[in-house]
């Protein structure tokens, strides 16, 4: 093959010789020397200041009561005050709901329940057992005990449930619906073949609007008297029927214009997830004569349960700290039965009453902490291992 | 240091570990100013990471790396002023071929009207002064080769480091690059660093090769030194294709005695397992009983230019060129002839040369 | 004539007519029930357009769906807020831009950086020294809250006791904590629900006069986001070459420059769906506007959330044309954003 020369041996111009010699590098040369540091160290001082110190000062204050003056305040400690009134306290029936004596479904419940745990611990104990292991998942088994409990005294044996329940209501109620139409919703798109596009970017939109504005928009739609639904209900005979003096409509209310605004989430990464599951395994299973539900159970799904994993978590975590809808929509009522404890929180702080607050918002952190992380590492970490099996 | 300061670079007893895995060991050689230094060996033995050790990318676990006199052993990558070439070229993809070549001046502040002189200069060198204003996406493989190439040029490194920046083309390409980057660097006399596993290319561009196993060097020298004169079982088995034929036997009483063989050995070498090594073509296939030895003809190939003749001897098997008209029958009876002082001998269980070598049955 | 029989009319319903095709009846169900939930996101929408266009009157007497045939709309919504009341508004608007870009260029910037660090530059923190710091911080927290020492004294002791302890313990414990540690720890914050730590967050702005001012909204809002663009731009930047940034490295390159002029610009597409996405949450963010801004750093959503107070009830149109006001920034930077955006972003990081 024959190889081009080049035309002429390439003259040598000053020019590159001295960029050789151009000592340069001088510029920013501390700034460099430092990148390791500088680089983290802004997200770092930042979450030191605005999320570690406010956690361990929220502490403080949870154990204090604390009285505001003109600029200033004075703190006295209090011990677990503030939490035993919570608890225990005349706040009992606000946070963990009217407690009664257990119904026999509630003893039903309650004893299944313990039954399950129970088995669940002495099944891994058989298994692996590690110290680490065995503690965290005593501490879940401890924490689910404790919330059935709360749920079989109050509203299984005919009590109310208090914000506690409000709010393990939005979570587990609300995220189980978005995760279902989400997931049938994506199901679906993923098998059409023309106007995905649009089924996109409409489903998205919701996404965008302020919470605020959600909630005045469901107020608008759930008002039987004048909502463009009015007719409906009047036919149904519920004209003068109000959502928001119900307890049970009108969490329910507040669990759908929720859905209407976090469905979007799931579905668009769901979506995601569906069509980069890879092709050829699916027509594999086509090839070998799958039904569609075969197909799905056993190829598609694994595929995307890490990434459904993830997304509920994501969504959980937010579901805890849902304030504004109940906020706008209901203002905690009828009572305080659409109160999340984010609101509960709120309410005590515009009291005045910052230690309750303090404590109210600690006991949430400790219950989504746990939560959380026991899904985090019984369910995300333990689907991504399987994928990556 | 003006330009054409060609440097030299020396390394001392490097070692790398990556966790347990010892990955270079106790690796030293000396690259002398302007010259062409290839670095060759199989997949895993050590090369990329030598390399990038060299590049500073890559921390030493001990030894040291002078270029010309200073040991920049723990200098950080960007004073050592080396250039290096990645296999995957690593172009930014964001920015044109002209802003590709420049960036190193650019880091450096160097100002506009010097920087474009400097650009286009550079880019002739390669033949690419037309792509300027293409995006590396938008041209060819050999074409991305060679903005690379002009990206590394552009700043007269001290030493041009280049990690396998041939093996992502075709095969033609490959052969027109390599005729390219040779004369190249003969042009500019950079002192020269370049990893393969191709040993075509080791052959063809380097004045010396470096050949490395299990993170150990071998042998360095010539190609000509090395294929000729290979200093264990593992250069000579690697070098050349087909490899080297190698026939297991014992030497005993002056004699190499292997299946089938026995032949006179003069030299240094006591009672002790023994391997016997030639080349294919250094080799030819005679009637039986006129040639070293006998063997059963195992099977024959065209393959074009030569036919290679496959012969079984116990358990071993040799290979041998022979001109394209020679024919012959499966398991027919043949003999192998070579000049004694092609043959070359091993110990076996070191694999070290022998300091012993074939004679002539009779003149011994 | 084809050999094969023709199905029977239920199979013809049920099978695909085409290879790769869905069955007829699969079809009419997939759109209808995709049209049904486009519906139901749709309608709400563009009741709330309607509205916005009602007089209180056609408000307050049923519903009415179609304008010009059922009532004849009427723009004074949008005047009254828009001219009439335009100084509100418009001071509200313009907080929220300032609060909603600022916080989030800087919590892209930020947080991006910090991905990057973990992404890149290995980190072992000393065990030991985390215990310090956390013990020091506990120990100034309840020095200023119980005994009533000055914060700015009890900062300064606390910082100098713990340098001294790391410094002295740091080598006798050699226990350490790994890029992978700090990653989880930086998106774990987001796990803190925003009432336990406004309280402090309060009471720390308004011992520097900073309450109701756009900085301490900026910051709030930058140090929430924080974990969602550390979580997801971490995820870009592993996934780019690194041959890119070691051959600028021998180049010459510092790493700030590396970081600017080339990762940033690979990592486009994660850095518009993180910016987006950080937007809108920062533009509708609630609670801890609702804590930090009393009147003059008042955002939209604080400015919405007021109109349920007004004694004539609540004020339907007015809120209508708020919440389309609302959306508009939002869309315009989708629209901009988008074509950057590659699909499945958020996927990436979810895949873990
Ligand atoms: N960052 C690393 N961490 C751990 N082990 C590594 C790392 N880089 C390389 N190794 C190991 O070190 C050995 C040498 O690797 P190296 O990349 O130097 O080989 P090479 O000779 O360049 O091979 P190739 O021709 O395939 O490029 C290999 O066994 C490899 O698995
Ligand atoms: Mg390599």
């Amino acid at each position: 093959m024959a190889v081009p020369q080049p035309a002429a041996r390439p003259s040598r111009v000053e020019v590159t010789a001295s960029l050789a010699s151009a000592a340069p590098l001088a510029r920013g040369e501390w700034l460099d020397r430092h990148a390791r540091w500088l680089f983290i160290a802004p997200a770092v001082v930042m979450i030191l200041i605005f999320s570690i110190f406010p956690l361990v000062a929220s502490l403080l204050i949870a154990f204090s009561r604390v009285r505001l003056r003109a600029g200033t305040y004075s703190m006295t400690f209090v011990g677990f005050g503030n939490f035993e009134k919570q608890l225990v306290g005349s706040e009992q029936v606000h946070f963990l709901g009217q407690l009664t004596a257990f119904s026999p479904p509630a003893w039903v419940v309650v004893i299944a329940v313990a039954a399950l745990l129970l088995w669940w611990l002495v099944g891994y104990a058989r298994t692996q057992l590690t110290v680490i292991g065995l503690l965290g998942r005593l501490v879940t088994a401890a924490m689910l005990m404790a919330l059935t409990l709360m749920l079989a005294a109050t509203l299984l044996s005919g009590g109310q449930i208090g914000t506690l329940g409000v709010t393990l209501f939005y979570v587990f109620v609300g995220c189980a619906v978005q995760f279902l139409i989400g997931l049938g919703l994506a199901l679906l798109c993923s098998q059409i073949t023309r106007g995905r596009a649009f089924f996109r970017v409409v489903f998205f939109l919701p996404l965008m609007i302020t919470p605020i504005g959600i909630g005045y928009i469901f107020r608008m739609m759930a008002d039987t008297g004048k909502g463009p639904f009015a007719t409906l209900w009047q036919w149904a005979g519920l004209g003068g029927f109000s959502w928001s003096a119900d307890p049970w409509a009108a969490r329910l209310i507040i669990v759908v214009a929720d859905s209407w605004q976090w469905i979007p989430f799931i579905f668009v990464v769901l979506l995601a997830a569906l069509e980069s599951v890879p092709r050829d395994l699916v027509e594999a299973g086509e090839v070998d004569g799958a039904s569609s539900w075969q197909i799905f159970r056993e190829i598609t799904w694994p595929e995307i349960a890490p990434v459904a994993a993830t997304v509920m978590l994501i969504r959980v975590i937010e579901a805890f700290k849902l304030v504004d809808l109940p906020n706008i929509m209901t203002a905690g009522g009828p009572g305080t039965a659409t109160e999340s404890l984010t609101l509960h929180a709120f309410f005590a702080w515009r009291s005045l009453d910052l230690g309750q607050a303090a404590a109210v918002s600690y006991l949430l952190l400790f219950v989504t902490v746990v939560l959380c992380v026991s899904f985090f590492n019984l369910v995300v970490l333990r689907r991504r291992a399987a994928m990556a099996r | 240091m003006p330009s054409g300061r060609a440097t030299s670079l020396t390394i001392n007893r490097l070692n790398k570990y990556f966790g347990g895995n010892h990955v270079v060991k106790d690796l030293s050689l000396t690259v002398a100013p302007g010259e062409f230094l290839v670095l060759l060996g199989p997949s895993g033995c050590g090369k990329t990471t030598g390399l990038r050790m060299i590049a500073g990318l890559e921390a030493a676990d001990s030894g040291e790396i002078l270029l010309g006199d200073s040991d920049v052993t723990h200098v950080l990558p960007k004073y050592r002023d080396v250039a290096m070439v990645f296999q995957s070229y690593a172009l930014y993809p964001h920015k044109t071929v002209a802003e590709n070549i420049g960036f190193p001046l650019k880091v450096r502040g160097i100002d506009r009207a010097t920087m474009e002189r400097a650009v286009r200069e550079a880019a002739a060198q390669v033949h690419m002064v037309d792509y300027l204003d293409r995006y590396p996406r938008q041209l060819s493989g050999g074409q991305r080769q060679r903005v690379a190439l002009a990206r590394a040029i552009i700043r007269r490194p001290a030493v041009f480091l280049m990690d396998e920046p041939l093996s992502n083309l075709d095969a033609k390409l490959r052969g027109y690059m390599r005729a390219e980057l040779k004369h190249m660097q003969h042009a500019l006399g950079v002192t020269t660093v370049y990893v393969t596993h191709d040993q075509v290319e080791a052959m063809t561009l380097a004045h010396r090769v470096a050949i490395m196993d299990h993170g150990v060097l071998q042998q360095i020298g010539t190609p000509r030194e090395v294929y000729e004169s290979p200093a264990n079982l593992f250069v000579a088995g690697f070098m050349g294709a087909p490899p080297m034929n190698f026939v297991r036997g014992r030497i005993e009483q002056g004699r190499f005695v292997g299946p089938g063989v026995a032949l006179p050995v003069a030299g240094e070498a006591g009672p002790r397992d023994a391997v016997l090594g030639f080349r294919p073509e250094d080799a030819r296939v005679v009637a039986a009983g006129a040639g070293l030895f006998d063997a059963t003809v195992f099977a024959a190939e065209l393959t074009g230019d030569v036919t290679l003749v496959t012969l079984t001897l116990g358990e071993d098997t040799v290979a041998i060129k022979m001109p394209k008209e020679y024919e012959a029958d499966f398991d027919s009876r043949v003999a192998v002839d070579f000049a004694p002082a092609r043959g070359f001998l091993f110990d076996a269980a070191s694999g070290a040369r022998l300091p012993a070598h074939l004679v002539r049955a009779g003149a011994a | 004539m084809s050999i094969a029989p023709r199905p029977a009319v239920h199979r013809r319903w049920l099978e695909p007519a085409r290879i790769g095709a869905m069955s007829p009846l699969g079809g009419i169900v997939a759109y209808g029930l995709l049209g049904l939930w486009a519906a139901f996101v749709l309608f709400p929408l563009y009741w709330v357009v309607v509205t916005s266009l009602k007089l209180p009157v056609d408000v307050n007497t049923g519903p009415y769906f179609l304008p010009w045939v059922d009532f004849v709309p009427n723009l004074h919504a949008w005047r009254g807020l828009l001219v009439d009341d335009a100084g509100p508004t418009f001071r509200a608007y313009l907080n929220s831009i300032i609060i909603a870009f600022s916080s989030t260029v800087l919590c892209v910037l930020i947080g991006s950086m910090a991905a990057y660090a973990l992404a890149r530059i290995e980190y072992r923190p000393r065990l030991v020294s985390i215990l310090i710091f956390v013990l020091a911080l506990v120990g100034a927290c309840v020095a200023v809250g119980v005994a009533g020492i000055d914060w700015r004294v009890a900062t300064a002791v606390a910082l100098a006791l713990f340098v001294l302890l790391a410094r002295a313990l740091g080598r006798r414990f050699p226990g350490a904590v790994h890029n992978g540690d700090i990653l989880f720890w930086i998106i774990s914050q987001r796990i803190l629900p925003p009432v336990v730590t406004i309280i402090p967050i309060y009471m720390m702005f308004q011992s520097v006069r900073l309450l109701d001012t756009h900085l301490a909204l900026i910051l709030a809002y930058t140090v929430v986001n924080l974990p969602i663009v550390v979580w997801l731009m971490y995820d870009f930047f592993t996934k780019i070459p690194i041959d890119l940034e070691e051959s600028a490295q021998l180049d010459g390159a510092s790493r700030f420059l590396i970081f600017f002029d080339i990762v940033l610009p690979l990592a486009r597409p994660g850095l518009a769906a993180t910016t987006l996405l950080v937007l809108i949450l920062a533009w509708n963010e609630y609670v801890l506007a609702l804590f930090l801004s009393t009147s003059r750093a008042q955002t939209m959503p604080i400015l919405v959330a007021a109109m349920n107070a007004g004694e004539k009830g609540i004020l339907w149109w007015t809120m209508s044309v708020v919440i389309i006001i609302m959306i508009l920034p939002v869309i315009l930077m989708a629209l901009i954003l988008q074509r950057f955006i590659a699909r499945g972003v958020l996927l990436g990081a979810v895949k873990g």
